[in-house]
């Protein structure tokens, strides 16, 4: 096992603004019926101060990014077509809401090569418009060399 | 651990997955179209990890409808291809919790813990 000293790899992705529609899309592709994500009556009627993100949500703001996910790639140097999502995490700081606006900064942690595969180490720290930390995601991504396949 | 009442999901359908893709801006072909899913080596196109995720934060918000959700980790076990029906199963102990979603023949897909408000 061999340990390549990367943490000076660091991606900042463009300020993202969570909409309505956005959430009512996803919420929908992922099944729910939850009505805090449809109506924002009913969000602020459980306590919200808006409609609020779902737990995964961050996913959006990766890849809808105009500096996304397949940037951070190109930055570390990984080919998506050869990527496994290994693990997720995530710690929930403050709920995310329509209408925040999330700035948020991933950080290679670890990058551990393993027989023919590399493992990635992410840890991306969102914050929102008052500079707060709202959210923690740490991810474990896992890139099989080519000739394995 | 107390069980949690399992959740049994309609089997999965491509659409679901272009529905996905569209909305997490996960575009990898490798979930909606089956001639790149063949040439990694696979039989037909795969969930995104994250889809089932999706589902399983659903699934802890249906458990505890008035709990926040504080942490929540899951390790991706086996890839899901369409048609598979998946069932959510979960125990919880206090503020502690961990879920499994599995297929009709047991084979987990996703395994994980959260911890609630």
């Amino acid at each position: 096992m061999t340990e390549i000293s990367n943490h000076e790899i660091i991606f900042d992705y463009s300020p993202f603004l969570i909409e309505e529609g956005k959430i009512r899309e996803f919420a929908k592709a992922i099944g729910s019926t939850n009505p805090i994500y449809f109506d924002a009556g009913m969000a602020i009627e459980k306590g919200h101060r808006a409609i609020p993100a779902p737990p995964t949500f961050a996913t959006v703001i990766d890849f809808w990014n105009e500096r996304d996910f397949y940037q951070l790639f190109q930055q570390i140097g990984l080919d998506p077509n050869h990527v496994l999502h290994g693990e997720q995490e995530y710690e929930y700081v403050q709920t995310l809401y329509a209408g925040d606006v999330i700035c948020a900064q991933a950080i290679v942690k670890e990058r551990i090569e393993k027989k023919s595969m590399t493992f990635f180490k992410l840890e991306t720290i969102y914050k929102n418009q008052r500079e707060d930390i709202v959210l923690v995601n740490r991810s474990t991504l896992i890139e099989r060399a080519a000739a394995s396949e | 651990m107390n069980e949690l009442p399992v959740i049994r999901k309609q089997p999965l359908k491509p659409i679901d997955l272009v529905k996905y893709s569209g909305a997490s801006g996960d575009f990898n072909e490798i979930h909606t179209v089956p001639g790149v899913a063949h040439e990694k080596g696979l039989k037909d196109i795969i969930a995104h990890g994250m889809f089932l995720m999706g589902w399983a934060g659903e699934a802890i918000a249906e458990w505890f409808p008035d709990r926040k959700l504080s942490r929540f980790k899951v390790r991706f076990q086996a890839v899901t291809h369409p048609g598979s029906e998946l069932f959510i199963s979960g125990a919880a102990d206090g503020n502690k919790g961990e879920i499994i979603i599995s297929d009709s023949v047991g084979e987990v897909k996703l395994r994980g813990s959260f911890e609630i408000q």
